[in-house]
């Protein structure tokens, strides 16, 4: 019984598909000036907290990627062209997420 | 009454230093998680899926062969609190379980439950954490510890494979040995979390893995 459990769980890992650091992919609206932004954060620590950034963030629909750097602790967020986000509603993503925000660095595409 | 107060001292200073296997028990909203622990004395499996990123529920099953018993039942997850620093994060967490256990016997099952806490502190580069867990058998009662200390050797970028080194302590006062300490080796790969060691004392491997969807 303890060997198969074993198995099983290693069998698993190699079926999982591993996740890429941004989600969803870039698009063409890299080029339309949509808005792009940087966002500090406190507490991003593993890749766990790298995923869960990206998955609630991926949710949103203004958002078109997401890119997390853990050495830099800073989330860098593309929108859809013509979207935005308020301070807000971005904290409420990080919060969401489970961190900390610290501030908001916007600029155009 | 000073005794008492350093005491109290010495056990969170002992938990905040040290470092459990099941660190992590809640996801991101909407987030599902598998957990399988095996380290010869007991296996067991934990599926939990988190409604917000401080709850997560899910199904509990050990099987303790040291003790031969068998539970199964719901456990519920709650972050209590977490402190998000500049590059390091602590957590403390509650849980509870619920279900019957049965002694490796038919018919023979009882109500069953547990609870437990568990602490951690992590950085890029040092991580440690705490937990402890009675359960009640409704036949029996016990008590386990453990705690780790881990070290990163290099830091890797997300979706990096990354590699810890850690240390295990674990305490079961009624177990034949009690105190039991196991060098492991930890690969966290995306959502894939493997640990793999070796107890000396009871001669037994330790295998642990995560992942998360």
């Amino acid at each position: 019984m303890k060997n198969t459990l074993i198995a099983l769980g290693l069998a698993t890992m190699g079926l999982a598909a591993p996740a890429h650091a941004t989600e969803p992919a870039a698009s063409e609206s890299d080029q339309t000036g949509a808005e792009t932004m940087t966002v500090n954060v406190k507490g991003m620590v593993c890749d766990f907290c790298a995923r869960a950034v990206t998955k609630v963030f991926g949710r949103n629909s203004a958002v078109d990627t997401v890119n997390v750097d853990l050495d830099t602790g800073q989330i860098h967020v593309g929108l859809k062209p013509g979207m935005t986000l308020t301070d807000a509603e971005i904290e409420s993503m990080v919060k969401k997420s489970g961190y900390a925000m610290v501030s908001i660095d916007r600029e155009a595409r | 009454m000073k005794s008492g107060y350093a005491a109290s001292l010495a056990v969170i200073a002992f938990g905040l230093a040290a470092a459990p296997a099941q660190a992590r028990p809640v996801s991101y909203p909407g987030g599902w998680t598998a957990m399988q622990m095996n380290n010869g004395d007991y296996s067991s499996v934990h599926l939990h899926y988190s409604p917000t990123f401080q709850d997560s529920i899910g199904l509990y099953s050990e099987r303790n062969w040291a003790e031969d018993w068998h539970f199964t039942g719901l456990q519920y997850n709650r972050l209590v609190k977490r402190w998000n620093e500049t590059g390091s994060q602590a957590n403390l967490y509650f849980k509870a379980g619920l279900g019957q256990v049965d002694r490796f016997g038919p018919g023979d099952t009882d109500l069953a439950g547990f609870v437990g806490i568990s602490a951690d502190w992590e950085t890029r580069r040092w991580f440690t954490s705490y937990e402890a867990r009675a359960h009640d058998l409704g036949f029996d009662q016990s008590f386990r510890q453990s705690a780790r200390i881990g070290v990163a050797p290099y830091i890797g970028d997300y979706g990096d494979l990354h590699t810890w080194l850690m240390l295990q302590v674990e305490n079961q006062p009624e177990s034949e040995t009690p105190t039991t300490v196991t060098p492991l080796v930890r690969f966290f790969y995306d959502v894939q979390l493997l640990e793999l060691g070796y107890t000396p004392e009871t001669d037994r491997f330790m295998a642990n893995w995560i992942t998360r969807f």
